[in-house]
């Protein structure tokens, strides 16, 4: 029973988790020159979710965590739904051509997933008719943030799968606890 | 019909992902908006977490740079720095104080001059993307603050209140690329639109290729649009470029105010714009209102201060 409610509490407790290294990334680089390193914890967040939730569940953490990031921002409202999204059906039809199990092949995937996203962002602003202020200060720094992402991403994603395995939402702790449940319940 | 939605439930659900994000997005892009409930619960979430890391941040900064630095002087002089340990340490709170002390002066002296009624507060946070570039203050309704108020300090415009909650207010500083500031230059009466374009630079749109604009031209609000009091500073130009051809010519404009080291703002709740109206109410920080009267050391009325006949826009 415990091991279900934890199960049951992974995506709310992520998503408050998330919340809370997005306070901490606009606050703790609000200053420059941290400005321009600053990681973005939602798409390492979406990454994860695209890479090992279900698509159902992935889905709908990543329209959620949309939100938490255009409650932190500026944008016009559903940008960051829209390329979020984008993101994440990106990686999830990606999943099906490419193998992507390893922290070295995530850390690529974030590489080339940070380009992508900030490519979706002028794209939308540009159709929206406010993105031709942007896009160069956007280029210039599309490499740097896509590195300090890459960086920020070997270890979010460790501290992600931990928190996956605590909450038994990994697919090997979670038979590892069925497995114990059943020996427990043969008396063995 | 249950059936069929088993069948075809993967493509019902990625066109609800795709639908979704189309639909919400706000094609009224510079339109104040409004937190939504479930916004409100996020942003009380993480505003604490906001403000203690930045007044951590702060600290740290004070310390190091009252403390700190004078770790060699107490190599060389350890008997009497020994002593006065206890002394540096008021020392760097007094210091402290003072600086905070001088800021929030020249915010008061800036309100005073140009006749308003306004509400210090303290930026908390900055936009979690690098392309917008808002800042959350840690005041809010609470405090009188309204969408669309003006934003400035003593320096000149930041920006204006874009949604609040009751503690926070998010502000669009005039370096977004969704900000809009009506200008004129105030050497030769140009007018037009500064508009955000990088981290350290801004726009100046639509002003006529026939303008007469110079680099280190100063440029003030014009007080159109209704946010902004007249002649409040926005900017120097930077750099003008002219084709031979054309409407407009190509301004760029570097803001007045020094964004990298922005600490405090001044929300203006009630724009006074009549000379007439001397008598200043700013909110400090830590909730008291000082007022000051009109008197013989009150400043005179700067050549941009608003005239009465023009005074509501």
């Amino acid at each position: 029973m415990t091991y279900l409610i934890i199960r049951a509490l992974n995506a709310p407790i992520l998503i408050l988790l998330v919340s809370i290294g997005a306070a901490i990334q606009t606050s703790l680089f609000a200053n420059w020159p941290f400005l321009y390193l600053q990681p973005d914890v939602i798409l390492l967040a979406t990454i994860w979710c695209a890479l090992k939730r279900s698509f159902t569940e992935g889905g709908v953490l990543v329209l959620i965590l949309g939100n938490v990031a255009e409650v932190h921002s500026g944008a016009p409202r559903g940008v960051f739904l829209a390329t979020y999204m984008a993101v994440y059906l990106m990686i999830r039809g990606m999943g099906k051509l490419v193998l992507i199990d390893q922290l070295s092949s995530f850390v690529g995937l974030t590489l080339f997933t940070s380009i992508f996203w900030k490519l979706s962002v002028l794209f939308v602003l540009s159709t929206l008719g406010i993105g031709e202020n942007i896009w160069r200060h956007t280029l210039a720094l599309m490499l740097p943030w896509a590195v300090m992402e890459g960086v920020v991403g070997t270890w979010v994603f460790k501290w992600f799968e931990k928190f996956d395995w605590v909450t038994f939402k990994d697919p090997r702790a979670r038979a590892s606890a069925e497995e114990a449940l059943q020996l427990d319940e043969e008396g063995l | 019909m249950f059936k069929y939605l088993k069948e075809y439930r993967f493509y019902i659900i990625l066109f609800l992902f795709i639908l979704i994000p189309i639909i919400s997005i706000d094609t009224t892009a510079r339109a104040p908006r409004d937190y939504r409930f479930y916004d409100k619960v996020i942003v009380s979430i993480t505003t604490p977490i906001q403000a203690s890391i930045t007044w951590t941040l702060e600290s740290l900064v004070h310390l190091f740079q009252n403390y700190i630095y004078l770790w060699n002087t107490r190599q060389d002089n350890i008997a009497i720095m020994e002593e006065n340990r206890k002394l540096l340490n008021t020392i760097v709170n007094l210091r402290e104080t003072q600086e905070e002390n001088l800021r929030l002066r020249k915010l008061l002296g800036f309100s005073e001059e140009f006749s308003l009624k306004a509400v210090v507060a303290r930026v908390i946070s900055k936009d979690a993307s690098t392309e917008f570039r808002t800042i959350r203050i840690n005041r809010g309704e609470s405090s009188g603050i309204r969408k669309d108020m003006a934003v400035i300090n003593n320096e000149g415009v930041v920006g204006r209140i874009l949604r609040v909650t009751s503690n926070t207010a998010d502000v669009v500083t005039i370096l977004d690329l969704l900000s809009a500031v009506d200008s004129i230059v105030k050497r030769s009466r140009a007018r037009g639109i500064v508009e955000g374009m990088t981290d350290e630079a801004c726009q100046l749109k639509f002003a006529l290729r026939t303008d007469d604009i110079q680099p280190d031209d100063l440029l003030v609000s014009s007080g159109l649009g209704g946010i902004f009091p007249k002649g409040i500073p926005v900017g120097k130009v930077s750099e003008v470029k002219k084709k031979e051809y054309g409407i407009t010519q190509t301004v760029e404009v570097r803001p007045s105010v020094d964004f990298s080291k922005l600490e405090e703002v001044l929300v203006i709740t009630d724009p006074q714009h009549s000379p007439m109206h001397v008598t200043t109410k700013v909110k400090l920080p830590t909730g008291t209102t000082a007022s000051s009267a009109p008197g013989p050391s009150a400043s005179p009325a700067p050549e941009t201060a608003p005239k009465p006949e023009r005074s509501r826009q």
